[in-house]
């Protein structure tokens, strides 16, 4: 190479490599301006998915807080129980853990399926699943000797929700049982996933009210869950905890139930189907609430075998019907004291007015027959004596003589038809029918007949015990209607109001309560047989539900084989008379005395409410 | 008698910085492991007292010796491949004293000495015959090394060939012939060539989101590690996403985005600037070496060196599919980093002797 064609290759050269170096260049500032993007424009952006990616917030569950009665007394608590808790995470082999588990803990066969069932499903990360609840001292010590040797498992403090009257307050009470987990976090505090990690309080895991007051006040009895926040590698193990906000406990709830009226209440209905609720007239609140047949909330929260369980979705009396609030039944004559109330407001009579009666009624229109019951003749008799007596035909006599609009009307006045408590659970309206209704539904033309037997509570009418107690109640007030309520903490908060009766003065009141007072106390009232029994007034309407309409005794006599063919008895009461405290509705299915069956019943629960 | 050292003080000082950066950072992306760190900064003595000492003698000697060095290299190589340890389904080691030794890192060099022998004295343009002799050494050593298989040190080892054929004086027509005729085969290698997984690679730059857990998650999580740093970082073994593992492959490909995490914008901007002051100053090495030899050397080395830290940190950052690429002076492994010193040491010998005899 001469000098030339050197310094050509030189220039050739630096050229050449001016280019690659140029193109390093726009690299380099390429790859300042993207990481500039990455680490200045779009800081955030990363910042947050670098904490996604190593925090890990676990829920820490609260207690559930517990529910009182009106005197403070403890109805639905949290036990603390020692389980063997263990973590599925550290255990290779299900089989030769139980194996090991067994030789030191007696282990029943559901225990194990049930706990081998669970472990194929949640045994990931950090989750803890309870082998064995409930341990005795002797376990926990032959466990806690040998510990060391199971770091997969541990004894746990876990408590289990109980009622001490789990089958006495099973309708009202409720019970818990496994919740979503998406119900228990609606501020979205958590991911889903960490759900499975959570820190439980209870043997059972997450839980919710399913049921009664437990499902009602769920959100304040829950609480709020507590925060662990751990750090976490790639694979989502816990490396350490960075926070803890505690749990908040959820709050205790005071009922106005009375749990010793509660007690008497079931003790005095014993195994027959039926239902007792009491009202405190002052405030609305409800003092008892029985249904028979019941079942245990404990076992419903806490573990109920499969065959129990089947046994009593199975059960033809439904014990998870609660009848309270939900049974529909036919008022039969305890509405009496409302339809006269109705007659004497429209001035259809007076208190003097005096109709014959008897011991049945004609239809004018075709003749037709209805009977008193046992077709006892009173002559000529007046509302007082009629609704002392229980007299079918005076009854029959004044609503043949109003229309069924203008009864429905008044009796809806009453809360009938619609339902009557705040926080009650699955409370049915009854039924107050119209024309209107019968056309709908059956697809019939409203007959006077059916007017006519609306007069004592038959036919197409119905309504729940809680309709009757809070129409027994208004009743009480004299025409002042408060809704019934459960949470003691609403007393005085729902709005009473005073039923519309413009010709129905104090004077009517006096007369009517002096009347139901005569049920009980008049040698012809029909609930005399608990006349002498108590040191207070007690005013009273019985009434005698009728399944199936019959024409006469004898019929009745003939289907009374069959028990569940046999009438209802029913009360309903308030008493001290004077003052009324307490409002009460009794009804007994196929118990067919009012007076002589529901009675004393209602008897008992007013004289241990009323005991000094 | 050692009358002189010869010593570039720019070059010395930036290459051990950015050796004892280096061995900073890996620490902490080896979790504090001692034993590799430790590894690694005796890899680092070695590679300084191999820098020295092979920027002593006169670089003619380089020239002289390049085609055996080559041919040793390529012995090596297939020693490794036919005889050597299969780790991770490769084969690419040579096992000597308990030492690990990757001999197809050394080709980076002597690829690139031998063709600067090779054209040195060739006439401007390069012809067709000594183009082709070239591609031929090119493919010859790129192949050799794709069979291990390491595509990535196999393209780099390609593209410190080309760039001493192109220095030399490439024809602009074989270049633009060439240029054109990969973008028309594109499609075809895209469908014959490239293994499924390579494909997946490309896709998952494209849209890392479509497989967040499996294809994508390697690029998501370094991107989310370099962006969380900031502009301070998270500070010297804070990184969340290097220490918890989010991030794959701290101790190789992925440690830039380590010291992007807990160095942050600050820190990027540092060892940018490092990188730059090497490679400004051996390129200005390289415009006034003494001879057409050395140019083409101190040019082909460089700008491979150059290119192999571009591509790591385009890769890290999501602008190029993750092809497998170590960042020279960070990633953990001896034989790059002893290549590395000896290439710097080829540069220096290049840059401090005179020529005595012009020819």
């Amino acid at each position: 190479m001469d000098f030339h064609e050197r310094q050509l290759e030189r220039q050739s050269f630096s050229q050449r490599s001016l280019l690659v170096a140029s193109l390093l260049l726009i690299f380099i500032v390429v790859i300042l301006f993207r990481t500039f993007s990455l680490q200045i424009s779009n800081f955030t952006e990363f910042d947050e998915a670098s904490l996604n990616n190593r925090t890990y917030s676990v829920p820490v569950q609260p207690l559930r807080g517990e529910i009182l009665d009106r005197n403070g007394e403890v109805i639905s608590e949290n036990i603390a129980t020692f389980d063997l808790v263990t973590t599925p995470r550290d255990i290779k082999d299900v089989d030769a853990f139980i194996e090991k588990i067994e030789k030191i803990i007696d282990l029943d066969k559901d225990e194990i399926d049930l706990y081998i069932k669970n472990f194929n499903s949640k045994a990931f990360f950090n989750r803890e699943l309870v082998l064995k609840k409930n341990l005795s001292e002797i376990e926990i010590a032959r466990f806690e000797v040998r510990g060391f040797e199971h770091k997969e498992a541990f004894v746990g403090k876990r408590f289990r929700r109980i009622s001490r009257y789990d089958e006495i307050l099973s309708h009202v009470l409720g019970y818990t049982g496994g919740a979503r987990e998406n119900n228990l976090d609606e501020q979205n505090r958590f991911r889903s996933n960490s759900w499975r990690d959570a820190v439980f309080s209870y043997a059972n895991g997450l839980i919710e009210g399913k049921a009664g007051l437990e499902k009602t006040y769920n959100q304040s009895l829950t609480g709020t869950f507590g925060i662990k926040q751990f750090e976490v590698d790639a694979r989502g193990r816990l490396v350490k905890e960075l926070s803890y906000t505690p749990p908040i406990n959820g709050e205790n709830i005071l009922t106005t139930l009375d749990i010793d009226a509660q007690k008497v209440a079931a003790n005095q209905l014993g195994k027959r189907k039926g239902s007792i609720v009491v009202v405190d007239v002052e405030t609305g609140g409800i003092v008892a609430i029985y249904s028979y047949p019941t079942f245990s909330v404990n076992k419903m929260a806490n573990g109920i075998s499969q065959l129990d369980y089947e046994d009593l979705i199975n059960d033809p009396d439904k014990p998870f019907f609660d009848r309270s609030v939900a049974g529909r039944y036919p008022p039969a004559s305890t509405i009496k004291p409302l339809v006269g109330i109705h007659a004497l407001n429209r001035g259809q009579i007076s208190w003097t007015t005096k109709i014959d009666d008897p011991g049945f009624f004609e239809l004018p229109e075709d003749g037709r027959i209805f009977r008193s019951w046992g077709e006892i003749a009173h002559g000529l008799i007046n509302l007082n004596q009629a609704l002392i007596r229980s007299s079918n035909t005076f009854f029959f006599n004044l609503a043949y003589n109003s229309g069924i609009n203008e009864l429905a009307d008044d009796f809806e006045k009453f809360g009938f038809g619609s339902t009557v408590c705040v926080d009650c659970i699955l409370e049915d309206g009854g039924l107050v029918p119209r024309p209107q209704w019968k056309m709908n539904n059956l697809n019939f033309g409203w007959f006077k007949g059916d007017t006519v037997n609306i007069g004592v509570g038959q036919g197409y009418i119905s309504a729940t015990p809680i309709q009757l107690a809070h129409y027994t109640a208004a009743l009480a007030n004299k025409g002042i209607k408060k809704p019934l309520f459960l949470n003691n903490s609403l007393s005085g908060k729902v709005p009473s109001s005073e039923i519309e009766l413009e010709n129905f003065n104090q004077r009517d009141w006096r007369l009517l309560h002096k009347a139901m007072e005569s049920v009980v106390e008049s040698d012809y009232g029909t609930a005399r047989r608990i006349r002498d029994q108590k040191d207070f007034l007690i005013a009273a309407k019985t009434g005698t539900g009728e399944i199936i309409s019959l024409d006469s005794r004898e019929e009745y006599e003939r289907i009374r084989e069959d028990q569940g063919l046999r009438d209802h008895a029913i009360i309903v009461a308030f008493a001290p008379a004077e003052k009324p405290k307490y409002a009460v509705s009794v009804i007994i299915e196929n118990g067919e005395s009012g007076g002589s069956v529901a009675g004393p019943v209602a008897l008992s629960i007013l004289k241990e409410l009323l005991k000094e | 008698m050692i009358k002189k050292i010869y010593l570039d003080p720019y070059i010395f000082i930036g290459i051990s910085l950015l050796a004892m950066v280096g061995v900073l950072i890996l620490f902490s992306a080896s979790e504090g492991d001692t034993t590799i760190v430790f590894k690694q900064s005796i890899y680092v003595v070695l590679g300084l007292i191999l820098f020295l000492f092979v920027s002593q003698p006169d670089p003619d000697i380089y020239r002289r010796f390049s085609p055996l060095i080559l041919f040793g290299t390529l012995v090596l190589v297939f020693i490794a491949y036919f005889f050597g340890p299969e780790i991770n389904g490769a084969r690419r080691w040579i096992r000597l004293f308990g030492f690990s030794f990757q001999p197809s890192e050394l080709l980076k060099i002597s690829l690139p000495l031998f063709l600067a022998s090779f054209l040195f004295d060739k006439k401007l343009p390069i012809n067709a015959k000594q183009t082709a002799i070239s591609i031929f050494f090119i493919l010859t050593c790129f192949l050799s090394v794709y069979i291990q298989p390491d595509l990535g040190t196999g393209l780099l080892i390609a593209a410190s060939g080309f760039l001493v054929l192109f220095l030399a004086g490439l024809s602009w027509i074989f270049l633009g012939i060439t240029i054109a005729a990969i973008l028309i085969f594109s499609p075809f290698i895209w469908n014959n060539l490239l293994e499924p997984f390579q494909r997946d690679r490309i896709w998952t730059l494209f849209n890392p989101e479509s497989d967040p857990y499996g294809s994508g998650w390697n690029i998501i999580q370094s991107k989310i590690a370099i962006g969380s740093g900031g502009f301070f970082g998270k500070g010297y073994g804070e990184g969340s996403q290097t220490h918890l593992n989010f991030l794959p492959e701290t101790q190789t490909d992925f440690i830039f985005s380590v010291l992007a995490e807990e160095f942050g914008f600050i820190g990027v901007l540092l060892l940018l600037f490092l990188y730059a002051s090497v490679l400004l100053r051996t390129f200005y090495l390289a415009v006034n070496a003494r001879d057409r030899f050395c140019r083409l050397v101190i040019g082909g080395f460089i700008f491979t060196f150059g290119f192999n830290v571009m591509i790591n940190l385009a890769m890290v950052i999501g602008l190029i599919p993750v092809v497998g690429m170590p960042l020279p002076f960070f990633s953990r492994g001896g034989t790059s980093l002893l290549s590395i010193f000896l290439m710097f040491g080829i540069i220096t010998s290049m840059s401090t002797h005179k020529k005595f005899i012009p020819k």
